[in-house]
Formats: C-alpha cells, sequence, structure tokens
C-alpha cells in the first residue's frame, strides 16, 4: 500500500544522495580534466600539489596567490600537475589526520606543509610514511625539530625565523636603546617559528630587555586580545610588547588602544596584514619584519613541481639563489623590516645583510605591484 | 511481558526471517544501506578511485577513526538512553590525556628512564608504567563520573548544567595542572607533554588496537543493555523516570553507572586520542568532541528524549559519521575541510529525518501545515539550491563554473520543492484511521499523557513472540 510516509523519507534519502553527489562530484571533475599530456613527464595524471597551511589567516591568503601564480607560471597542469592549498584548524591531529588521509589517496604527489607544532614527533611520523610512499615532502613557513626529525622533509623554505626574531629584537634594541620590559604574544607556543622568533628576538634585543611573559593563545583570536590585556594588567613595568603572528599585530593594537596607552608601549611586530599596515600609517606600529608568504607559495610550489618532475635545473637554480646558509636544505625566502615614513628612530639604523629595510610607503607600493593587500 | 534490545514490547505475532530481523534492527539496516550507498557514490564520482587503489589502508583508516569515536559515543549513548545528557566527552579526552601522559612522566622519572631533558626517553616504555597510567586515568573517569552523578541525583542539577561546567572546568584544570606536572618533572612550564614511546604511540596509531577496544567495550555495554535487569532500567530510567522510581529501580545508583560509563568510555578514547597525537595538548585536545559523541549517537537511533536507542545503533552511528567524513576528504579535492561540516551536517539531519519518518509515526505527522510549513518549503528548497550550488563551485578562479552551478542548484532545488509540495499535498488530505497495534496495555510503564511508549521506538513496536527474557524489569529491583 502507498504511503506518504515512505515516499517522503525515501525521497528525503534520495535528495542527500544527489546533494552528496553534485557536491562532491565537483572536485573529481576538475582533476580529469587536466591529464597528463603524453604521460611521460613522471607527474602523472592529475596528481596533486598540496600546502598544507597551519590554521587560516592573511598571511596564507597571500601564499595562496602565490601558489596559484605559480602552477600559472610554471605551467602545473602541463605536467599533470594541480595546485590545492587546504588548511589545518591549528590543531595537531588536524594536521595529523590530512597527513594520514593523503596516505590513502593515489593522486598526491608533493606535500609542502607549515608544520603546526614541532615538539610533536608524530606529525614527523606522518611525513616520513608519506615519503615512503613517493611524495615529495618540504616544510613551509614551520619547520619540524631539526635536532630530531630533520630526515622527515627534503627541504624548508621560508623565513629563517631565528634570524627574522633578532632582526626584530635589533628593531626593539633602537626603538628602545635603554631596554626594557617585554611580552610576547604568539598563536601556539610549541611551533618551531614561534620558539624560533621568540629565541631570536631575545638574543637581537640584548641584555638590556627582559621578557616578562609569553603568551599563547591557539589560533583564537578573542584569546589572542585577552592575553594582551593580561599582559598589560599584570605587568605594571612592562613597555614592549612583541606580536609574534600574524593577527597578533592587531589584537595588540585593540587593547592598547581600548586603554589609551599608546604612548606606554613600544609595539612590534612580525608579518603585515592588511589591518597592520594601516594601524602603522596610524602610529600605532613601530617597526614590522615582515616575511614572504606570496614568495613562500610561489617557491614552494616551484621547488615540489621541480623534485616531482626531477628537474634537477631548477632545483640548482634554487639553490644558488636561496640558500644563505651552510644548511643547504634551509630555503630562505628573505626578511622586510618596515618602519613609518617618519619620524622613526630605526631610519639609520642598520639591520642585517638578508634583511630589506623598506619605509611603509615603499611597502605598499611593492604589495601592489604583486596584487597583495598583506604580507 | 519482556522488552527487546531497543525496548520492543512482545505480543503474540510472529513474523519471520528477513522482515522479523528488519523490524527489529530498522534502524541499523538503515545505517548499513547508508553507509554501503555512501561509498559507492564516493567510488563512482571519485576519478583517483582511491578507494579502489587503496582498499586496505582507507578501511583500516576509517575503522581506526570510527572506533575511537564510537568508544566515547557509546557511553554519551547510554547517558542519553537513561535520559540524561553528557557534555563532558571532550574535556574528558583532554583531561585523560593529561593524566595519562603525567602519570608515564612521573613514573620515568621515579624508573630513571628520562633524557637530558627530563622526558621519557623514546625506547620501549616498559608494561607496567602502560598499565599503571591507563589504570590511573581510567580511576580518574571513575571520579568524574561518580561527581557527575552526584550533581546530579544529589545536588539535583540538571544533567546540562552539571556536565557543561565540566566541559570548561576539566579542560581549564588540565591546561593548569599539564604546566605544573612538567615544571615539577621537567624543569619548565611547557604546555603539552610529549611521548615519543613507540609501544604508546602504537595505541593510537595501529588501526586494529582502537578497534579491538571499541569491539570489547561494544561487546560489554550490548550485554548490559540488552541481557541484563541494569540495562532494562535504564532503558526505564529514560523512558519515565517518575514511573521507574515507583517500580522501586535505584534511579540514583543507574545513573551513577550511566555517568560512570560515560566519562570511563570518553577517557578510553582519550588514552587513544593522546597516543595518537604523540602527547597532551589540553588546550586544543578533543575539542568539540561531545558533539560528535551526541551526533553518533542520535544518529544511530538515540532519541534525545530518553529511553531509545542500541549500542549497535550507535556503533554503526559512528561508521556513517566517519564514512561521510572520509569520503567528502577523498571526493572534494579542493579545501574538504570547508565543506565537510555542511555536508555532514546536512547528512545527519537528513539522516535523522529518515529514521524518524520510517516511522508509522510520520504519517500522522504534519510537517508542513499552515504559513510555517509554506515558509519552510520555501526557505528549505532555497537552503538546498544554495547547499549545491556551493559545493558545485571548484574554487579555481581560472575557470569558469557558474553555468554548473546554476545547473545544479536549479536541479537540487526543483526535487526539493517537488518532494516537499507533494509532502504537504498527502499531509493535507483527510487522516485515514488505523487498526490499533496490539500492545497489552498495562505492559510497560507508559508516558500515558503523550501516548507514546517511551521505552520503544515505534519504528520497533513490531509483534514479537520471544520467550521472556531474563530481564523483566520486575526482577533484579533494588528496594
Amino acid at each position: 500500500m502507498f504511503s506518504a510516509s515512505r515516499f517522503f523519507s525515501w525521497s528525503v534519502l534520495l535528495l542527500a544522495l544527489v546533494v552528496f553527489a553534485v557536491g562532491c562530484g565537483k572536485g573529481g571533475g576538475d582533476s580529469t580534466a587536466t591529464p597528463e599530456p603524453g604521460g611521460s613527464d613522471g607527474g602523472g595524471a592529475g596528481k596533486r600539489i598540496i600546502i598544507l597551511t597551519n590554521g587560516t589567516s592573511p598571511f596564507w591568503d597571500a601564499a595562496k596567490i602565490g601558489a596559484q601564480e605559480a602552477a600559472a607560471d610554471l605551467k602545473t597542469a602541463e605536467a599533470g600537475l594541480r595546485v590545492v592549498v587546504d588548511t589545518n584548524d591549528f590543531s595537531d591531529k588536524g594536521q595529523i589526520d590530512k597527513l594520514r588521509s593523503y596516505q590513502g589517496m593515489s593522486d598526491v604527489a608533493g606535500v609542502g606543509i607549515s608544520i603546526t607544532n614541532s615538539g610533536n614527533s608524530s606529525i614527523a611520523d606522518e611525513l616520513r610514511k608519506l615519503a615512503k610512499q613517493g611524495v615529495k615532502v618540504i616544510t613551509i613557513d614551520s619547520d619540524v625539530d631539526r635536532k630530531n626529525d630533520r630526515d622527515s622533509r627534503i627541504a624548508y623554505l621560508g623565513t629563517d625565523n631565528v634570524y627574522g626574531g633578532e632582526e626584530l629584537g635589533k628593531a626593539a634594541k633602537g626603538l628602545k636603546p635603554d631596554g626594557g620590559n617585554y611580552a610576547t604574544f604568539v598563536g601556539l607556543k610549541g611551533a618551531a617559528n614561534a620558539i624560533e622568533r621568540i629565541g631570536g628576538f631575545g638574543v637581537g634585543a640584548g641584555d638590556k630587555f627582559k621578557q616578562k611573559e609569553n603568551f599563547g593563545d591557539g589560533g583564537d583570536q578573542n584569546t589572542a586580545r585577552k592575553n594582551v590585556r593580561d599582559a598589560i594588567d599584570r605587568n605594571a613595568d612592562l613597555d614592549t610588547l612583541v606580536g609574534i603572528w600574524s593577527y597578533n599585530a592587531p589584537a595588540i593594537v585593540d587593547i592598547v588602544t581600548q586603554l589609551k596607552r599608546r604612548k606606554d608601549f613600544t609595539i612590534v611586530t612580525f608579518d603585515a596584514e592588511p589591518i597592520a599596515i594601516d594601524h602603522m600609517k596610524n602610529g600605532m606600529i613601530d617597526a614590522m619584519a615582515v616575511q614572504n608568504p606570496h614568495a613562500m607559495g610561489y617557491e614552494g610550489v616551484r621547488m615540489l613541481k621541480a623534485l616531482i618532475t626531477d628537474d634537477k635545473d631548477a632545483l640548482a637554480a634554487m639553490e644558488k639563489r636561496m640558500n644563505r646558509t651552510e644548511e643547504k636544505d634551509l630555503f630562505d625566502t628573505g626578511l622586510k623590516i618596515i618602519i613609518p615614513d617618519e619620524g622613526s628612530p630605526l631610519a639609520e639604523t642598520k639591520f642585517g645583510d638578508n634583511t630589506n629595510k623598506l619605509t611603509l610607503s615603499k611597502f605598499t607600493e611593492w604589495l601592489k605591484s604583486k596584487g597583495l593587500q598583506g604580507s | 511481558m519482556a522488552l527487546n534490545s531497543g525496548g520492543g514490547i512482545q505480543g503474540t505475532q510472529v513474523p519471520s526471517g528477513l522482515s522479523r530481523l528488519y523490524s527489529r534492527y530498522a534502524t541499523e539496516c538503515g545505517l548499513l544501506i547508508a553507509i554501503f550507498a555512501v561509498v559507492v557514490i564516493a567510488i563512482l564520482i571519485d576519478p583517483t578511485n582511491a578507494y579502489l587503489a587503496k582498499p586496505w589502508y582507507n578501511a583500516t583508516e576509517i575503522l581506526r577513526h570510527a572506533s575511537i569515536l564510537g568508544i566515547f559515543a557509546m557511553g554519551a549513548g547510554i547517558v542519553i538512553i537513561s535520559g540524561g545528557i553528557d557534555l563532558s566527552s571532550g574535556s574528558v579526552i583532554a583531561f585523560s590525556g593529561v593524566i595519562c601522559c603525567s602519570i608515564i612522566l612521573g613514573l620515568c622519572q621515579a624508573a630513571g628512564l628520562v633524557d637530558d631533558t627530563g622526558n621519557p626517553v623514546p625506547a620501549n616504555l616498559p608494561g607496567w608504567i602502560l598499565v599503571v597510567a591507563i589504570s590511573g586515568t581510567l580511576g580518574v573517569a571513575f571520579i568524574v563520573g561518580s561527581f557527575h552523578a552526584w550533581l546530579i541525583t544529589v545536588v539535583r542539577l540538571p544533567p546540562f548544567i552539571a556536565t557543561l561546567a565540566s566541559l570548561v572546568g576539566l579542560r581549564s584544570l588540565g591546561r593548569v595542572l599539564i604546566q605544573d606536572v612538567n615544571r615539577v618533572f621537567t624543569s619548565n612550564a611547557n604546555t603539552q607533554i610529549y611521548i615519543r614511546d613507540a609501544t604508546y604511540k602504537s595505541l593510537g596509531n595501529e588501526w586494529y588496537i582502537p578497534v579491538i577496544i571499541c569491539a570489547v567495550v561494544a561487546l560489554v555495554l550490548f550485554t548490559l543493555m540488552r541481557s541484563t535487569v541494569t540495562g532494562r532500567h535504564l532503558y526505564a530510567i529514560g523512558g519515565n523516570e517518575d514511573a521507574a522510581r515507583l517500580s522501586g529501580i535505584s534511579i540514583e545508583k543507574k545513573k551513577w553507572l550511566a555517568y560512570c560509563i560515560g566519562t570511563m568510555t570518553a577517557a578510553l578514547a582519550g588514552i587513544l586520542y593522546s597516543s595518537y597525537v604523540g602527547g597532551a595538548m589540553p588546550d586544543r585536545d578533543g575539542l568539540g568532541y561531545e558533539l560528535n559523541a551526541i551526533a553518533a549517537a542520535v544518529v544511530g537511533g538515540c532519541s534525545l528524549a530518553g529511553g531509545l536507542g542500541t549500542i549497535s545503533g550507535i556503533v554503526l552511528g559512528a561508521i556513517f559519521l566517519r564514512v561521510v567524513i572520509d569520503a567528502v576528504a577523498k571526493t572534494v579535492k579542493d579545501n574538504p575541510d570547508e565543506f565537510q561540516g555542511m555536508i555532514v551536517g546536512l547528512l545527519v539531519v537528513l539522516a535523522v529525518t529518515f529514521n524518524e519518518l520510517r516511522s508509522q509515526k510520520g504519517d500522522r505527522k504534519k510537517f508542513f501545515s499552515g504559513a510555517l510549513g509554506v515558509v519552510n518549503i520555501v526557505s528549505l528548497t532555497v537552503l538546498m539550491g544554495l547547499v549545491a550550488m556551493l559545493v558545485t563551485s571548484d574554487g579555481d578562479s581560472s575557470t569558469d563554473d557558474s553555468r554548473d552551478k546554476l545547473f545544479a542548484g536549479c536541479l537540487v532545488a526543483v526535487i526539493t520543492f517537488a518532494v516537499l509540495v507533494a509532502r504537504k499535498i498527502f499531509e493535507s488530505r483527510p487522516a485515514v484511521e488505523k487498526s490499533p497495534v496490539p500492545i497489552s496495555a498495562a505492559a510497560n510503564a507508559q508516558d500515558v499523557s503523550s501516548g507514546e511508549d517511551p521505552f520503544v521506538d515505534p519504528g520497533k513496536q513490531e509483534i514479537e513472540g520471544d520467550a521472556p527474557e531474563g530481564g523483566d524489569a520486575d526482577e533484579g529491583r533494588d528496594s
């Protein structure tokens, strides 16, 4: 006998399956659209290069633009390679899950990963398993623990974070020659880039600076703001605020603005989110150490393509251009120190050889030339 | 009379063979079909054929993930069946990781098995350390569960509030505790503990270990709920707590048991989780997992009103969720995370709706009557079309896929609209009187006011002729 209930329930199920099929079909359709011409370059039909981030931020938006530009410039599709940027949720488990998921796929040819937590050897274990399957693995922006897990990736590509920290420390020293008390703010305190930058900052700032506190927010921007407020509330003698990850800069400025205590603090930060650029224009940030996420995305794709297709010439050219230390598995994407256009005590300060010091207006011109809003 | 696994009531007629099996395990059968359908669709639309290229790896990965989810979903499910709710699973998972890793760290210190930084050496830990750590963690979980039961049955806090307090409090306690533990044992105040030991890491990484643990837990809890007086009482309490109390059932003891099962299964999952991620990181471990557990239980046939659900359904619910998540990751090649929540959320709602409608009750229910119904036909049509459009985007700005998106959106919107309008037309027909199901009126502690059997999934109220089980609610009363 006909039953309205059964008709409706089966219709609901059918509808669910239609939506699922429509939704899931789209990624696959795209893969088949890029067959490997000739099938001889080793890339394999519809293989993927995956850039796996540690989380979401404008920093990674810029890296994504770089990766997409590289895909177009280097004609990765002609080599049967698709470039995909996959985002993690700042958790170790999220990254481990994704790496294990890639192991179950047959179309992953290369992975460039920003390690969420360098102290966690489980992430490195999964990188080794991927490498065992023939997937080319490099780290971008944040490396594995180089003491224990260096063998888990082929190379690291990004800022030399110790050097970056030292340069920002030098900027703080230039702004406050008599030293001071500082607090650092970061997303994940266990991330390699966080540890290295904070360590480098201490070295660059020198003995006259004393670290009062180091806050982690787990990638939560509300917590990032709460941390700044807590640091100021708890430390009456605090006079320098150091933002280690990109979103920490606006978090610091927001709280200092709310408290109307700009004159009490020197503010130096990493990276240049669009809103942080505005803050520097408004005199709220004294110096920014800016990495080049666009280059990380671009060069990451270039390196992975070269590794997958065994293009030794391209790799040799990259080594010549980007290896700036004796450690030949480290590729430097450069560092910029950005200072306000006028009145900065840092105008005459000398930074390291690998640092490009720019005024804010020159930096924004450079961003415009790359089609970026931040870096 | 006696109750079947889902609380079904036995009568006089005996349907035989497959139809009887289906009527008894309708939810499970539906989930098995849904799991099979999702896998087949994923195979059909994934051009890289990941499931066919690496079937063993993918099957074991899904089973491993589903097992860890299934373990604490079963605990959450038993709490739900007994008429409560446990929001603390995620925090118990994080806290258990801290406890387990702290015990390992402390015992390694005591046994001199640490490196120069004070961390355990990455060699095989002695078995006794692991046994003590796991036992200690389960012991702490028992205490947490007992605390929940005390708050709920003695202090009389609503379960939602009592476990909400643990949801926020336990994670915070874990974050503070881990720094102190590190300060004592390693002379720094790190916010994580890493265990590099291969044996410990294998607990959560070798696929068969979580699967075996899940199978054992499932067997124990299945037996408890199906074949013991205590299990019957838990169903009875969830169905109608007042009636159960008047029947002489000791509510406090049964709830104590339910909440301890909830926290101890979460702790077991927490140990496996911590082993999987290589240590304890309480600020992010198990974040939001309480909702995953509740989702798996509800998809598996549990009613949030209590009194309904089976262990087998919960396990299959966990497998269904993991299969969907994995299928999305395999088939959506660009940023599957962005689509995962949307597709999983949609399928969970539809699966539960499907389950609800499968019952005869669905015939009587009017979903789209009046102005509210009309508005929701429109909103559901737009929503489904929008979802279809969004998921059809390939995220590649270089290709013009707007025509495909529009087509997919319109197709799904038209189908949705047709189905919902058809349903509304059927609903507006005059109701047909149905012959009543011959259920013995005095056979259960029924909620008279609602007219529904609190123990029984209406879809399971098939007449059965089994011999009464030893689990009659009258037996084994506590007083």
